[in-house]
């Protein structure tokens, strides 16, 4: 009754896919035999060592600003192509055909091959890091807003036309009300993404938290790692907080 | 002041013209209804006339000159008539008040309207409309926390700040109640008689149509089968208007 012969071809090769995947993947659950190795690194975490914490706080709020900035720019640039990477408010096809290749064709470069690239002319240091995420983010951004534009009520652009008003001011007014609660909580998960990015660029030198987690990790420093790990779990609890409070203000 | 001379709309695609030849012509003062049958043409006419549908053929003249389809030409025609929506077409998440200043948008440049800067005489303006409609007091509401009347009620005081000289309304109470309907059309009514704005109004209530109208319009198919007064549209209208293709069928058996 529920299962037909096509649907059991279907698991079939779900089960294949599984397996070449393992063995890719050289995936063995054997080789935990070797779990107390990782008890005994994990107790070297213990106990926390908090004399470098005033440092540590300096550098998350590093790495709160790169991903704030990052994200925040990457909206700002991102909202107005999404306009022009909408079908519905793009001036004409070959307009809207261009913004839509332009920014999957950002959204495609990884964030860490944008920081490798920057570092060559901008060095080490955060700035490359926020441009990097700012890339990243005007092409993530300006998909998903675009199409909350596509998705839009066409009611009050209708409304907005039969005024009177010049077209792009009649996109603006009638859309941007209709889709900004959307609009927001896509930033702030995009933030939240942003703030992991930022951990991963400061492994290649991008500087803030994530530089200091990977510098303690390499000098074998486990007691200030811990404490790392645990900044950075609470940074990212209280931005996903502050990011259902404020969609929730906002509804 | 509003003549259409051989109108006729056909949508991409479709066989058959939504709107056949029209021919008609409107003075300042008069109440139209215009009646008919869902998918006989009565949106199709009534977006002509501002442009929201470009005819396939033939012309529409305002004041006497020929309605262009230039950007700019346009929106100076438009500005000059306000429509009201079966739907309402608010903006959500805005106020009362600022949505029936969007209304005032074809008149104040591009840089005004995204800043916001209104006059307080237009702002004063608004509020003067709001009460006119009867939303006193209410225009810092958010308008998706409105009955469906007073979203209406909106829609007509977007419109009626604009100024403007012919009032359209596309099927503007068929998602109200019977006696929210009465109440919008007696507003519209008083409206047209203070103001003296030829106003164009989409019904399916042939009631509404016959209590308020001082000139009803039949569309069947897209073409006129009845352009008088009110008097004059007695049942047998009310047949050839209403009836469908497959009870002809039926009878003709």
């Amino acid at each position: 009754m529920w299962f037909k012969k096509r649907s059991l071809i279907i698991y079939a090769l779900l089960v294949v896919a599984i397996f070449i995947s393992m063995r890719l993947t050289e995936f063995d659950l054997t080789k935990f035999r070797d779990f107390r190795n990782m008890i005994d690194f994990l107790s070297q975490w213990f106990p926390m060592d908090f004399t470098r914490l005033p440092g540590m706080l300096e550098d998350t709020l590093a790495t709160l600003a790169m991903a704030f900035l990052g994200s925040f720019l990457g909206l700002i640039i991102g909202l107005p192509l999404s306009f022009l990477a909408a079908r519905n408010t793009a001036h004409s096809k070959p307009v809207f055909h261009f913004f839509r290749v332009a920014l999957s064709f950002v959204r495609s470069v990884p964030e860490i091959v944008f920081g490798l690239i920057l570092l060559t002319t901008l060095g080490l240091g955060p700035f490359p890091a926020v441009l990097a995420i700012t890339f990243h983010n005007i092409g993530v951004m300006g998909k998903l807003i675009s199409e909350l534009i596509e998705a839009a009520d066409t009611g009050p652009q209708e409304a907005m036309k039969a005024v009177g008003a010049k077209r792009w001011v009649a996109s603006l007014f009638s859309i941007l009300p209709q889709i900004w609660p959307n609009v927001l909580s896509n930033f702030f998960y995009r933030f939240e993404v942003a703030i992991r990015t930022s951990l991963i660029l400061g492994f290649i030198g991008g500087g803030g938290i994530g530089q200091r987690l990977f510098n303690d990790f390499n000098t074998f420093n486990y007691s200030s790692v811990s404490l790392d790990v645990l900044i950075i779990m609470v940074m990212v609890i209280l931005v996903d907080s502050l990011g259902s409070f404020v969609r929730n203000r906002v509804i | 002041m509003l003549e259409l001379k051989n109108v006729s709309v056909r949508y991409p695609g479709m066989k058959d013209n939504a709107l056949s030849d029209l021919n008609l012509s409107f003075e300042k003062n008069e109440f139209v209804c215009v009646l008919g049958k869902s998918g006989a043409g009565k949106s199709t006419f009534i977006r002509c006339i501002n442009g929201l549908q470009q005819p396939t053929e033939g012309e529409i003249h305002f004041d006497g000159t020929p309605m262009s389809f230039q950007k700019e030409e346009l929106r100076q025609i438009r500005r000059e008539m306000g429509m009201v929506f079966q739907h309402f077409n608010l903006i959500p998440r805005m106020s009362v008040l600022q949505n029936v200043l969007t209304g005032r948008f074809g008149y104040r440049s591009t840089f005004k309207n995204l800043v916001g800067w209104f006059t307080s005489e237009e702002i004063q303006e608004a509020k003067r409309i709001i009460a006119e409609v009867g939303l006193t007091e209410m225009e810092n509401r958010r308008v998706e926390n409105l009955s469906g009347g007073q979203k209406q009620r909106v829609g007509i005081a977007r419109a009626l700040v604009q100024h403007p000289r012919i009032l359209l309304g596309d099927e503007p109470v068929a998602s109200l109640d019977p006696g929210t309907s009465n109440r919008i059309f007696s507003l519209l009514q008083d409206i047209h008689e203070r103001l003296g704005l030829l106003t164009i109004i989409n019904v399916h209530d042939i009631e509404l149509a016959k209590r308020y109208a001082t000139r009803i319009i039949a569309l069947k198919d897209g073409e006129l089968i009845f352009d008088g007064k009110p008097e004059d549209f007695t049942s047998a209208e009310y047949q050839e208007t209403y009836e469908s293709e497959q009870q002809n069928l039926f009878f003709q058996i």
